[in-house]
């Protein structure tokens, strides 16, 4: 099982960046500490936290030397990941996930879902639509 | 009334394979807004809520439950109304009174080195920046965003349910007046309804002046003070469209009454609301561990 550190500040893993317009009116927090691009992070989902008023994967990520970084992934509220073909079961800890989004400013292991990819197969947004999901959900 | 039967049973034998192969045409574009995926498929019985649907889901069930063409009752508003009611109708205030402007002001919160506002003072939290607290939304701020919220009308009153923080208020409509001095303010405040036509009028006041009207922006909110009477209007144009005004007056916190434009909901005839509450434990972990770490607020 190999785990890749983050993209953005990582050489090892293919960074795929987009710069996005402006962030999602409407959240349930502010989202200043996301930067703009989006970026690539592949690791192991450990918890899903299917609560109000966002759901959060929590998975681990293995950085370049080897030390596991405990990230979270931040996705919409549950009916709205309903909505987008996502349940609390859709995703079962040991998964391994290739997520895209805006990761946390400074290195800080989060990330602003657009996409999660399982065995190659999307689960959440489309990876070949970058920016769709992020710019509609809130 | 048999040969109504007939004519039923036949229309829907026609209209059921079109409704199929709509479903099926527009099955094969589902890379609806949101991603690729089609939504989570409800138990058998069962509706999803208005936020669980995607577009696709509504433009079937439009189909499906023959919205374009369905008689109605302009009296009647009974109906799941997806959602948000007016939206972000409150944008730009008449004039602030000096009082207006000093609460105005003091919904202002921390700003970021650079002076970009992280946050307000938000007394919900709902909408961006501050903490969450689970504070009620108040009224008619919980008509700018909702998840959904569906009229039920009954012979002495009409009671608007919220899926939002899964709360209602009850409209009375059995000829009472509004209190001059309430007893107690409420959160979604008093409320007293008639038929001016077909047009629906809510009237109220009585209000617990600590919520905004709107959600709050990262720069600030618009308030209210406890002397604030709103009048709402709402005409069903049609079996699957519901028009809604509100006008805010308030002369302690606002110069001239704050008229909304009027804004168009539409039926979902094939959701039901389910059940968003807004509890404070999850909420507390979502403050402590999360929000703060990502809005950039956290004390390091």
């Amino acid at each position: 099982m190999k785990i890749w550190r983050r993209t953005a500040f990582s050489p090892f893993v293919v960074v795929v960046a987009f710069v996005l317009l402006g962030s999602v009116a409407s959240a349930h927090h502010g989202r200043a500490g996301y930067g703009n691009e989006i970026s690539a992070v592949k690791g192991t989902v450990t918890e899903v936290q299917w609560k109000n008023p966002h759901v959060f994967i929590a998975f681990d990520v293995k950085d370049d030397k080897g030390n596991v970084v405990h990230w979270l992934a931040e996705l919409s509220s549950p009916a709205t990941m309903l909505a987008a073909g996502m349940s609390r079961t859709t995703l079962k800890n040991g998964d391994e996930i290739v997520v895209k989004g805006k990761v946390g400013l400074e290195g800080a292991p989060f990330a602003l879902v657009d996409s999660i990819t399982k065995d190659g197969k999307a689960i959440v947004g489309d990876p070949n639509a970058e920016g769709r999901f992020i710019n509609n959900t809130r | 009334m048999k040969n109504r039967t007939i004519i039923l049973i036949v229309a829907l034998v026609a209209v059921l394979p079109s409704a199929a192969l709509a479903q099926g045409a527009q099955g094969a574009q589902s890379t609806e807004e949101r991603g690729a995926q089609s939504s989570i498929p409800f138990p058998t019985g069962w509706r999803p809520c208005p936020r669980c649907q995607n577009n696709e889901d509504r433009r079937q069930d439009t189909i499906k439950y023959k919205v374009q063409s369905h008689q109605f009752d302009p009296h009647d508003l009974t109906g799941v109304w997806g959602y948000d009611g007016i939206g972000r109708a409150f944008n730009t205030p008449p004039d602030l009174t000096p009082s207006g402007k000093q609460q105005h002001d003091s919904t202002f919160g921390e700003n970021a080195p650079d002076g970009t506002p992280l946050h307000s003072k938000d007394t919900s939290g709902r909408g961006a920046g501050a903490k969450i607290n689970c504070d009620p939304l108040g009224w008619p701020r919980l008509y700018t965003y909702n998840y959904g919220f569906e009229f039920i009308t009954l012979p002495d009153r009409v009671i608007q349910f919220f899926e939002l923080n899964h709360t209602f208020r009850t409209i009375w409509t059995d000829g009472r007046k509004l209190p001059d001095d309430p007893p107690s303010p409420r959160w979604l405040g008093w409320n007293v309804g008639h038929w001016e036509g077909d047009t629906f009028v809510v009237e109220s006041s009585g209000y617990d002046e600590r919520p905004w009207l709107d959600a709050s922006r990262p720069d600030g909110g618009w308030t209210h003070s406890d002397e604030m009477r709103v009048v709402e209007r709402y005409r069903r144009v049609d079996f699957g469209t519901l028009e809604s005004q509100v006008t805010v007056i308030d002369p302690k916190t606002y110069k001239e009454p704050w008229v909304t434009p009027k804004a168009v909901t539409k039926l979902v005839p094939g959701a039901e609301l389910g059940e968003e509450f807004c509890v404070p434990s999850d909420y507390s972990h979502f403050n402590d561990d999360i929000f703060s770490a990502i809005s950039g607020t956290k004390k390091k």
